[in-house]
């Protein structure tokens, strides 16, 4: 059984299609990357996933059950965590107190806040940061701990938008890193990422969205020689 | 019927003065992004310095309105130059905070020069009035609505054609870009003050002919600023007309129909459904950075 | 930062004895200001609840202060036989049921509204509660309503109060605490950073918010009935006041937003200032409030406190 299912995902902003009958399956335990030119749709199916937007047509099934229509809180409980590209974290609050956040709430069920904190801290190698205020905080560190903070809250599936956007070549390695050991301790890790090298790197498979139609899916080598997606990216002659 | 009409008549008076009232708040928050709660003190100095100006030169208080706009324009620029420069470009509810200060500072000034007692501006033809069908007219209703629509036109016309209006729409709508094209936009911010409130002291005027006014009321014509602007919309003289009949309708019908205490209830009822159903709608676009 | 529990339990228990013992030793004037010192730092640490925690600062609590207080006033006088012993218990859960009630109707449109609106909607609030409270015979605004005398025979009307107010605040400086140191406080936490985070990572923030509003405004309320019987009368004008809406944000300003002890520190700070230091001047008392916040704005927008706390957060 797969872990997240979307179905026929539609969603129009003022009658422009940004989403069009989207349906994927995510298996459990796998690293997908979520692909396409800017513009394609991307952080839409996040936001729609997450329940931040409201789908015009289509849903989303977590576990075999339906969660589109719940309320952000309530599919976070479900176990569905995402780290934001542009980091948001807690900025007066301490690394540490950052990711307790997320590891008082997120899943429902009882825990032991202050080791889940420092496990997620240790995970996204960030535990050396733990009394640092957020605000003084790289991108490249910052980044990590919007992971820490999502895997804090003991989540099973775990959206990460654009995590090696803007990052240097060594900084990207260690978020590749991270993203393996996340999978390691059995989360699912969904990706939105430009970084071509590192996601046909970590990914078992990769979907392509373009104009907010899925044009292709499958493993990352056959899906880089699927002629719609050279198309899509480059262009075809006609339409440039 | 003539009931009707004449609650009607009534609220559409009053609505003109709510709207010259609420047109200077307006265009802070437009062009500012700053909620002015020291709006309701500026239009109540208006009152007062229009009181002093015709009980001392015996001249008709509409006259007065020149003078006293002069007076609160150079205000208007001191004080948007000397304090809430410091705290525009802070969090929103700091610049909020410090008019709110301010408001409460010069509201005690008032009581302390003024006395807390109620006041009256007279003018020589306060008991003149006219029929015109079944509605009867006071001379002084009129003639504060004419000049509340008078001065809305010429705000308008001011901000549409002149260089300097332009100057200040551009800021509003683009403040990076004006900053960019060469504005200077601490002087435009301290303009758009200023004009504030002259207009708001303009008002205060009009106010005192009609409506007897004290130094506590200054909460009361902030809140109704707010509200006219959320009906009506941000920073145009026309959204303030638009919001002011509308409130002024609504605050006369209720207190003929419901009772006279309850304008400022439903008044309140009205904002609070409105920021409801459209929390980002009519102040929402103009304002996105605002939050 | 960990100190042996019984020392600070030693030490909580003894500054709470030398607080009590104050009108013991206090001369009159200054039982007076120990009052009003308490009332303040009890109604700035119920603002704070969700003001400082929650970060949604309300420009008009004291709507709370006038619910609570008329609630109570028109329950009693209904039972004015009754002996003082079961009068102020009755007061109590009067004005705090009245709170509580008006406050979870109102929760859930006014939390829709953030930063300046809510602040606004709240001003509203208390104005319309003025309103209202004034107008309608029902609620005697306008007329007054009196309170009868809750205070022993033998004791010290003043002093008797002073203990009231004393039980009050630290009644609430105990909820705030705990509230500090739970899950609902931590979330709270999350909210005043970012909410919709905070919404994203599971925190129930409607939820939150509105169990924090409701207990704010009832806490809020409870102070406001202990007030009203301290005045022995009071008429809309002595309890919706807009110069209390302005206190109870001067207060968190002044002692630092957010923190546990802020609003004492700040209400403590700013009665001394306006009741000992301008005591005489009592005209002065609303411009040197508006004064100190402007200052506060412009020179330490974060709060003194703030401004220290920033550099040993670390710790």
């Amino acid at each position: 059984m797969s872990l997240l299912e979307v179905r026929g995902l539609s969603k129009n902003f003022r009658g422009l299609a940004a989403i069009s009958d989207v349906s994927f399956a995510i298996a459990e335990g796998s690293i997908t990357s979520i692909i396409g030119p800017n513009g394609a749709g991307k952080s839409t199916m996040f936001n729609l996933i997450t329940g931040y937007l409201a789908p015009t047509a289509g849903e989303v099934r977590f576990r075999d059950r339906r969660i589109t229509g719940l309320a952000t809180n309530r599919i976070a409980e479900l176990g569905v965590a995402r780290a934001f590209q542009i980091a948001r974290p807690f900025r007066d609050l301490s690394v540490f107190d950052n990711v307790r956040i997320g590891a008082l709430f997120g899943k429902a069920g009882r825990r032991d806040v202050e080791a889940a904190t420092r496990r997620a801290m240790e995970l996204a190698s960030i535990a050396h940061l733990a009394t640092q205020p957020a605000s003084a905080l790289t991108v490249g560190q910052l980044r990590h701990l919007e992971v820490a903070r999502a895997i804090a809250t003991r989540a099973d599936l775990l959206l990460a938008d654009e995590p090696c956007a803007g990052l240097n070549p060594t900084e990207t390695a260690a978020m590749i890193d991270v993203l393996r050991q996340v999978r390691k301790n059995g989360v699912t890790v969904v990706l939105v990422e430009h970084d071509m090298p590192s996601v046909m790197e970590v990914s078992d498979r990769l979907l392509v969205l373009d104009a907010g139609r899925l044009i292709a899916e499958g493993p990352p080598p056959v899906v880089a020689n699927d002629p719609k997606v050279i198309a899509a990216y480059l262009g075809t002659p006609d339409a440039a | 019927m003539d009931l009707i009409a004449q609650t009607l008549a009534d609220g559409l008076v009053l609505g003109g003065i709510y709207a010259l009232a609420a047109v200077g708040f307006s265009l802070i928050f437009g062009v500012l992004h700053v909620i002015n709660l020291s709006h309701g003190v500026l239009v109540l100095l208006g009152a007062y310095l229009a009181l002093l100006f015709s009980e001392l030169l015996h001249i008709d208080p509409l006259l007065c309105i020149p003078p006293v706009m002069a007076v609160l324009f150079c205000i208007g620029y001191g004080y948007q130059r000397f304090l809430i420069q410091h705290a525009v470009d802070r969090a929103s509810v700091n610049s909020m905070l410090l008019t709110f200060g301010v408001a409460l500072m010069l509201q005690n000034v008032m009581i302390w020069l003024f006395s807390p007692d109620m006041k009256n501006i007279t003018p020589s033809y306060a008991f003149n009035s006219f029929k015109l069908g079944p509605v009867n007219f006071d001379a002084v209703r009129v003639s504060a609505l004419l000049a509340s629509l008078a001065l809305l036109s010429l705000l308008a016309a001011f901000l549409r054609y002149s260089p300097m209006g332009r100057v200040i729409r551009a800021t509003a709508q683009q403040t990076m870009a004006a900053r960019l094209c060469g504005v200077n936009v601490r002087h435009v911010y301290a303009l758009t003050f200023a004009v504030s409130a002259a207009f708001a002291g303009a008002a205060g005027i009009v106010i005192g002919i009609i409506l007897p006014f004290s130094p506590n009321d200054e909460g009361t014509w902030t809140l109704n600023a707010f509200v006219v602007v959320v009906l009506g919309g941000v920073g145009s003289p026309a959204g303030a007309l638009i919001g002011g009949l509308l409130l002024g309708l609504v605050s006369t019908l209720t207190a003929q129909y419901i009772g006279p205490a309850f304008p400022n209830v439903t008044m309140f009822l009205l904002l609070v459904f409105l920021l409801l159903v459209r929390p980002h709608g009519l102040l929402g676009n103009a304002f996105a950075a605002s939050r | 930062m960990k100190h042996d529990p019984r020392l600070i339990a030693a030490a909580v228990v003894l500054a709470v004895v030398l607080l009590a013992a104050g009108p013991a030793f206090l001369p009159p004037f200054y039982v007076r200001v120990g009052q009003l010192m308490l009332y303040s730092a009890g109604l700035g640490l119920a603002w704070a609840i969700l003001g400082g925690f929650a970060g949604y600062a309300s420009f008009g609590h004291s709507a709370f202060i006038g619910i609570g207080a008329f609630a109570a006033g028109l329950v009693e006088s209904r039972y004015s036989g009754l002996p003082p012993v079961l009068l102020l218990p009755l007061g109590l859960a009067a004005g705090g049921l009245a709170c509580a009630i008006l406050s979870a109707a109102i929760a859930y449109p006014i939390l829709r509204l953030r930063g300046t609106f809510f602040a606004i909607a709240m001003l509203g609030v208390s104005h319309v509660g003025a309103e209202v409270t004034n107008n309608i015979d029902f609620f005697q605004g306008a007329l007054g309503l009196n309170f009868p005398p809750l205070a022993p025979a033998d004791m010290d009307p003043a002093a008797f109060y002073y203990e009231l107010f004393l039980a009050g605040a630290l009644s609430i400086l105990l909820i705030s605490w705990l509230i500090r140191r739970s899950r609902f406080g931590a979330g709270l936490l999350s909210i005043r950073e970012d909410e919709d985070t905070a919404r994203m990572l599971g925190v129930p923030t409607e939820r939150y918010k509105r169990v924090a509003f409701v207990v704010s405004a009832v806490l809020t309320g409870l102070m406001g009935v202990i007030y009203a019987h301290s005045l022995g009368y009071i008429t809309t004008e002595s309890v919706y006041r807009d110069d209390t809406n302005l206190s109870l944000i001067v207060y968190s300003l002044l002692g630092g937003m957010g923190t546990l002890f802020g609003p004492v520190i700040g209400a403590g700070l700013l009665v001394f200032i306006t009741q000992v230091i301008l005591g005489r001047l009592l005209d002065f008392h609303l411009f040197a409030t508006g004064l100190l916040l402007v200052l506060l704005i412009l020179m330490a927008p974060g709060g003194v406190n703030g401004l220290l706390n920033r550099k040993r957060r670390p710790a």
